[in-house]
């Protein structure tokens, strides 16, 4: 995941590489998405990674909800 | 040894240090062999819990950090360090609790800036104005999880 400083540079990248636009998303909201993402203590024995329901719904309470972030 | 005792030591120096250790320290840490160091670092890997070198049996993430530099510096007060990206950077921030500054570029113009957390939230001169570009989906990421 790169940062780019407007949506237009990200299209212009886009073009360059000859990829598809994906999901763009404001700073402040990837920030939330780290917090909610990165929450947990990975020294903790009982960490273990999320299950696809629990990836769900961190997308979800986010407000992640098109095609793009469908895991199924 | 179990590998949750790997993975305890793997990010007890990263959070400390900023760094993964390379798997001959891991091996001192555990008090086993390299092999066996390598062996766990290997099923953790395989479970998704960290991405090794390619070629080599060193730790490249243990994410959210990176174990080589990135264009994503994050400093923080005890030490500077590197996220695999930016959602990572800002990962970094936010799985330490802490208040950080990332620089970074735009991946497009090449524009430098920095961008800060401090006390939970973004702040600082791209405030509201620069995005994160998620170029696969979700369901994709770990197909390559270096390109994504």
């Amino acid at each position: 995941m790169l940062f780019f400083r407007s949506e237009e540079h990200i299209e212009r990248w886009c073009g360059t590489w000859r990829l598809d636009k994906g999901a763009v998303i404001p700073l402040a909201q990837g920030w939330e998405l780290a917090r909610a993402w990165y929450t947990e203590d990975r020294r903790e024995p009982s960490w273990r990674r999320r299950t696809l329901e629990e990836t769900e719904a961190v997308f979800a309470q986010l407000g992640f909800t098109t095609e793009f972030w469908n895991l199924r | 040894m179990t590998d949750d005792e790997t993975r305890w030591h793997v990010y007890d120096v990263t959070m400390r240090e900023g760094a993964p250790p390379l798997k001959a320290r891991l091996a001192e840490l555990l008090g086993v062999s390299e092999a066996d160091a390598v062996a766990s670092l290997q099923r953790l890997a395989a479970g998704r819990m960290l991405v090794l070198q390619p070629g080599a049996d060193e730790i490249l993430m243990a994410g959210p950090f990176s174990a080589v530099p990135t264009p994503f510096r994050v400093t923080l007060e005890a030490f500077s360090c590197y996220g695999n990206c930016i959602w990572d950077a800002l990962g970094i921030a936010a799985t330490l609790q802490a208040d950080a500054g990332i620089d970074t570029s735009c991946a497009d113009c090449g524009v430098a800036t920095r961008i800060g957390v401090h006390s939970g939230a973004v702040v600082g001169d791209d405030r509201g104005n620069g995005f994160m570009h998620f170029a696969l989906p979700p369901r994709m990421w770990w197909q390559d999880i270096v390109f994504t």
